[in-house]
C-alpha cells in the first residue's frame, strides 16, 4: 500500500492499482480511503473524518469510531489540528498546511468514463493524453445549455499530463488543489486505484481560453448559524416554501461559534476570503459563458 | 438533517444496531448448528462468493446478519482478508475428485455412466404442509438403500472422449507452474483482458444471481441459442498440502466443489466444439453451470455488450456491486447541491439564449 | 506530352519512371507510398502499389469491391500499418520520413494535422450522437485548439463551404439525411485545411440528384483549397468528373495507370476494358 502510495505521488493525477483488500466496511463507504488511512496513521497522529463536511454524518462518524477502534489514534473535529483528514466530497475551508494529508475517498476514479466506458481503451488514452473527448463534452454542453454543466467531480489536468477526477468535491473545492501545501491521495476501494497530488503541483480543471470554469454561485447566502458568507453552503428547504443555508464545512462552523460565544480558537486563514476571492489570485477567471 | 445530527450520530449508530439485533431476536451457538446443519446449499453459495470454505464461520455470518446474503458474504470476505496464508494447495485433476453426481446431457450415456447423486431435479415441488403440524409426529425416516454395485469414485471427464475423437480441440500444455506464480485477485488488482486463472477465480467467486441473469440472456437470444451441458460435477475434493520437512503430499481435508462443462459447436468459426468452464467451492449448480456458459461467451468474436469478459466480470462482483449500490444511500447532499447549481445557470442561460446562427459570435 | 498509360499486368517499374509529372508541378509530390503490401491472414489486400499525388490533384482509384483500393486509403489515412512499404509527405521536418515508421502518438498528429477523410459509411466518420460542429470542432480539439469562439467560427466556416445549411449546425449526423452527412464527414476532413485529402466513395449509396450536388462541391473545395487527394470509387462516372489521373486496382495490384480521360476513352488492359464496357453496356 505505502509502495504504490509512493508511486502514485510520483506520478501526480496516474492511476495506480492496487490490491484493495476486503475490509469491514461495504465497498462504496470508503473503503478506499480506509485503507490509505490505515496504512499511514502513526501513533503521534490526529485525524478528523467528515462527509459531506460534517465531522458528525453517520458514515464519517462510523469511519473515525472504526479508525480510532483499530489504531488507537486521536480524533479532532479541527481541520488545524488534524495531521490526516479522511473526506468525502469535501474539501475543509481552512488553508491546509504543509505536512498535513488529506485523503479523499473516490466512486469513480476514471475520468474519461463518461466519454468511454471501456477501461481498457481508457488506459490507452492516458497513455496518449489523448483527452479531445473531454473537451468534445465541454464543446457539447456549451453548444446544448450555453454553460458547462458539470456539477461535482469536475475533470482536471494535474502537473500538465494526467487528466483526474478530483472525487465528488464540488467545483468549489476544486481550485483547492492546485498549488496546495499538502498532499492530497485519493483513494478508490472498489475500483482499486489510488492517486495523489503531491504539495505544490499544478492543477487546473478543463476550460476553455474563453469559457471559464465557474465554481458554486455562494452569492447573497448566509450561513443561518454563524452568519459565514462566501463558504459553500448546504441549501436547507424550509416548510414554507423559503430556503435557508447553513455552512457545510461543520468543524469550520463550530469553531466559528465558538469565537462568537467568547471562546478562544484558532481559526486559520481560509481560501476563499470573505469577499469570496481566492487566495490564489488570477485563478479563477471571470465568468464568462457565452450570451 | 436526521441522519447527519449534530454531535447524536454515534449513539444513533449504536441504537440502529441494538434495535436490529433486538428486532431479530437473540442468536447462540445451538441456532448457528442448526443453519449449518441444515441449510448447506445456502452455505456452499455464501462460501463460493466469499472464496473461503468455513462451514461453520458462513453459518455464523448467516445468524449474524439475519440471512442478509450480501452483508454475510463482505463479513467472510473482510475475515478472509486478514488471514495468513500458510500454505499453497497442490492442483488435483478432475479424475481425482470423489464425485458424488455427475451427469451429461450431450449423451445418453457417458464413459462411467451418467450419476444422479443427490438432488432434488425430480422431486415434485410440493410444500410439505404437514410439517408445520406440531401435532402430528414427524416422517419416518427412510434407510437409503444400499446400491448393488458401488458407483466408480472417480469418472472419466467427458472432454476425454471427444478429444480422442477430434471434437475438441486439444487440451492447452500447460507447464508446471508453483502456486505462488498463479495471479490472485484477492491479491492483485485485475486489468482486462484478465488472464485465466483471474477470470476463472472471478467466475468462482461472482455473484449467483447476476451470473444467472447474464447467463440466462445468453441462453435466451442474446448470445449462444442452446448450449449443452457437456458435464456437470459435484464432488468432494481432498486439499493437498505438502509435509514443510519431508515434501510429502498429504490431505489436509475435504472440501465441497462444483464444476460444469458448456459446449457448443462451430464457435470461433471453426468446426470445433467450444468449450465453457466453471467450478466453484461449494455445490452450486446453477451458478457454474451460468458461468461456464458466459465463459464461452466471452470468448465469442462479437459478444453482446453484457457478455464482454470485462462487463460480466465486474457487474457480477458481490461485495462491489451491492456495497457500491447502497452507499447510495449516503448522504450526497453536496454533490446534489453543485449540480443543481449547474441546473439552475443552465435554467437561466436558456431563458434568454438565441439559436446559434443568430449569434453574432 | 507523351501517353502516360502503362499496361503490365503485374507492375514491376516504379510509376514514377513511366510518368511525366503533370505539366503544372515541378516540384517534389506531396503524398508518395512506394512497395505497399498489406496482408490480412492469408489474404493479399495489396501489393506493389506506388502512388505519386501532387498539390492540388486528384488521383482516382478504380476497381470492384475486393480489389484492395479502401484498403490503400485505410493506409494513407495511417489507420492501418502496412506490412511492406511507405509513406512520405512532403511535410517540414517530415519530407524524409516513412509515416509508416513512427510511433502510435505521432502518426496520430499528422493524420489529425495533415489528412482529411470521408468515409462512404457516415459511422465510420463522425459521432452520431455529437452535434454536427462538434464533430468539426472535435478535429480542432484534437490539434489543440481551446478557444469556443475560434471552434464555433472555424465549424461554421467549415461547414458553409461543404455547402451544409448552417442552421442545422447543432443538430447530430442522426438526425440528417445521407447528403448532409457526407457534408459534415467532408467538413469535418476540410476543417484544418489538410495538405491529403482521402475520399473513400463519397458519394456511394445517395440519389442521383444529391450525388451530384455533392460532387459539385467536392470538386469547388478541390480547386479552392488545393489538397492532394486521393479518391476511391467503383463509378466510373464519378472518376471522370473529378479525377486527373486514375488507377485501376485488381486483386490489390494496380494493373492500370494515367490519365483519367486516356484510361476510360481508350483502355488498353482487358480488365479495365471490361470495367469500361461493363458501364456503358
Amino acid at each position: 500500500m505505502r509502495r504504490r502510495l509512493l508511486k502514485a505521488v510520483a506520478l501526480p493525477g496516474y492511476q495506480v492499482p492496487y490490491a484493495s483488500r476486503e475490509l469491514p466496511i461495504a465497498r462504496g463507504w470508503g473503503t478506499g480511503g480506509l485503507q490509505v488511512t490505515l496504512s499511514l496513521v502513526g501513533p503521534c497522529d490526529c485525524i478528523k473524518v467528515i462527509d459531506q463536511g460534517a465531522d458528525d454524518s453517520v458514515n464519517a462518524a462510523n469511519l473515525r469510531r472504526f479508525i480510532a477502534r483499530m489504531t488507537g489514534v486521536e480524533t479532532t473535529t479541527d481541520a488545524l489540528q488534524a495531521t490526516l483528514i479522511q473526506s468525502r466530497h469535501r474539501i475543509p475551508e481552512e488553508r491546509l498546511r504543509e505536512g498535513q494529508i488529506l485523503v479523499l475517498q473516490v466512486p469513480s476514479p476514471e475520468p474519461l468514463l463518461p466519454v468511454q466506458p471501456d477501461l481498457a481503451k481508457a488506459r490507452e488514452m492516458h497513455a496518449d493524453a489523448d483527452y479531445a473527448l473531454m473537451w468534445l463534452s465541454l464543446y457539447e454542453q456549451l453548444v446544448q445549455y450555453g454553460t458547462f454543466t458539470t456539477g461535482a467531480e469536475y475533470p482536471v489536468l494535474v502537473h500538465g499530463r494526467y487528466l483526474m477526477s478530483p472525487s465528488p468535491i464540488p467545483r468549489w473545492d476544486t481550485p483547492m488543489l492546485h498549488q496546495a501545501a499538502h498532499v492530497t491521495l485519493l483513494a478508490a476501494g472498489r475500483e482499486k486505484r489510488l492517486y495523489a497530488v503531491p504539495p505544490y503541483t499544478d492543477v487546473y480543471p478543463l476550460e476553455f481560453e474563453d469559457v471559464h470554469f465557474r465554481v458554486e454561485s455562494q452569492q447573497g447566502r448566509v450561513c443561518y448559524q454563524t452568519g459565514a458568507r462566501h463558504k459553500l453552503m448546504n441549501e436547507l428547504p424550509q416548510p414554507d416554501g423559503q430556503v435557508r443555508y447553513q455552512l457545510s464545512d461543520s468543524g469550520y462552523a463550530t469553531k466559528l461559534w465558538q469565537h462568537q460565544q467568547g471562546d478562544t480558537v484558532t481559526i486559520g486563514a481560509t481560501y476563499y476570503d470573505d469577499a469570496g476571492n481566492f487566495y490564489h489570485r488570477g485563478y479563477l477567471k471571470p465568468d464568462t459563458d457565452p450570451a | 438533517m436526521a441522519y447527519v445530527a449534530t454531535r447524536g450520530g454515534e449513539q444513533a449508530m449504536r441504537h440502529a444496531e441494538q434495535f436490529f439485533r433486538t428486532l431479530n431476536g437473540p442468536v447462540d451457538t445451538a441456532c448457528i448448528r442448526l443453519i449449518q446443519r441444515h441449510m448447506p446449499y445456502l452455505i456452499d453459495r455464501i462460501m463460493g462468493e466469499a472464496s473461503l470454505y468455513a462451514p461453520e464461520l458462513a453459518a455464523l455470518a448467516l445468524v449474524q446478519t439475519g440471512g442478509d446474503l450480501y452483508e454475510a458474504v463482505l463479513l467472510l470476505r473482510a475475515y478472509r482478508s486478514t488471514q495468513p496464508r500458510l500454505a499453497y494447495a497442490i492442483p488435483i485433476e478432475s479424475e481425482q475428485t470423489l464425485t458424488v453426481r455427475r451427469i451429461s446431457a450431450a449423451f445418453q450415456d457417458v464413459p462411467g455412466g451418467q450419476m444422479l447423486g443427490p438432488t432434488l431435479d425430480y422431486s415434485h415441488r410440493l410444500l410439505q404442509t404437514e410439517l408445520l403440524d406440531p401435532t402430528q409426529a414427524p416422517p419416518p425416516r427412510v434407510p437409503m438403500p444400499e446400491a448393488d454395485t458401488a458407483a466408480p469414485r472417480h469418472y472419466q471427464p467427458v472432454t476425454t472422449w471427444q478429444r480422442l475423437n477430434g471434437l475438441l480441440d486439444a487440451a492447452p500444455e500447460h507447464p508446471p507452474c508453483d502456486p505462488v506464480d498463479i495471479p490472485d485477485v484477492t491479491r492483485q488488482p485485475v486489468t482486462f483482458p484478465a488472464p485465466r486463472a483471474q477470470r476463472l477465480q472471478l467466475l468462482a467467486r461472482a455473484d449467483t444471481g447476476g451470473l444467472l441473469t447474464l447467463g440466462y440472456a445468453g441462453m435466451n437470444g442474446y448470445g449462444i441459442t442452446h448450449p449443452t451441458v457437456n458435464e456437470l460435477c459435484l464432488a468432494y475434493a481432498d486439499v493437498y498440502l505438502r509435509n514443510p520437512l519431508t515434501g510429502t503430499p498429504f490431505s489436509a481435508g475435504r472440501v465441497r466443489i462444483s464444476q460444469a462443462e458448456i459446449v457448443t459447436p462451430f464457435r470461433g468459426g471453426e468446426a470445433q466444439l467450444g468449450l465453457g468452464f466453471a467450478a466453484t467451492m461449494g455445490w452450486n449448480e446453477v451458478k457454474v453451470i451460468a458461468a461456464a456458459m458466459l465463459d464461452l461467451e466471452m470468448d465469442g468474436p462479437d459478444p453482446h455488450p453484457a457478455h464482454q469478459e470485462a462487463f460480466v466480470l465486474t457487474h457480477t462482483e458481490a461485495v462491489e456491486a451491492s456495497g457500491f449500490c447502497i452507499h447510495y444511500k449516503l448522504p450526497h447532499y453536496v454533490t446534489f447541491q453543485s449540480n443543481l447549481d449547474s441546473l439552475r445557470r443552465a435554467q437561466t442561460q436558456a431563458s434568454h439564449r438565441v439559436p446559434a446562427t443568430e449569434q453574432n459570435e | 506530352m507523351m501517353p502516360a498509360t502503362s499496361t503490365t499486368g503485374a507492375i514491376s517499374s516504379p510509376i514514377q519512371t513511366l510518368l511525366d509529372p503533370p505539366r503544372l508541378v515541378t516540384r517534389r509530390p506531396l503524398l508518395q507510398t512506394d512497395g505497399l503490401l498489406k496482408r490480412y491472414g492469408r489474404v493479399t489486400a495489396v501489393q506493389d502499389v506506388e502512388l505519386r499525388v501532387y498539390p492540388g490533384e486528384m488521383v482516382g482509384i478504380v476497381g470492384e469491391s475486393g480489389s484492395g483500393k479502401s484498403t490503400v486509403l485505410r493506409l494513407l489515412n495511417l489507420q492501418e500499418l502496412p506490412d511492406e512499404g511507405s509513406l512520405i509527405l512532403d511535410l517540414p521536418g517530415y519530407a524524409e520520413t516513412n509515416l509508416f515508421a513512427l510511433d502510435r502518438f505521432q502518426r496520430r498528429m499528422i493524420q489529425c494535422q495533415h489528412i482529411g477523410i470521408v468515409y462512404q459509411n457516415p459511422y465510420l466518420g463522425l459521432r452520431m450522437q455529437t452535434s454536427s460542429s462538434g464533430n468539426i470542432a472535435e478535429r480542432l480539439i484534437m490539434a489543440g485548439e481551446r478557444t469556443f469562439q475560434t471552434m464555433r467560427q472555424v465549424a461554421r466556416e467549415s461547414l458553409d463551404a461543404s455547402e451544409f445549411p448552417l442552421e442545422r449546425m447543432d443538430d447530430a449526423p442522426w438526425q440528417l439525411s445521407g447528403g448532409m452527412q457526407q457534408r459534415v464527414q467532408l467538413a469535418r476532413a476540410i476543417a484544418l485545411r489538410p495538405l491529403v485529402l482521402l475520399l473513400d466513395e463519397p458519394t456511394t449509396g445517395l440519389d442521383v440528384s444529391v450525388q451530384a450536388l455533392v460532387l459539385d462541391t467536392l470538386k469547388h473545395l478541390q480547386h479552392e483549397l488545393q489538397p492532394a487527394t486521393v479518391l476511391v470509387s467503383h463509378d466510373l462516372g464519378v472518376i471522370r468528373t473529378l479525377t486527373d489521373r486514375a488507377l485501376v486496382m485488381r486483386h490489390g495490384r494496380v494493373v492500370e495507370h494515367g490519365l483519367t480521360d486516356q484510361i476510360l476513352d481508350d483502355p488498353q488492359h482487358p480488365y479495365t476494358q471490361q470495367l469500361v464496357h461493363a458501364r456503358l453496356s
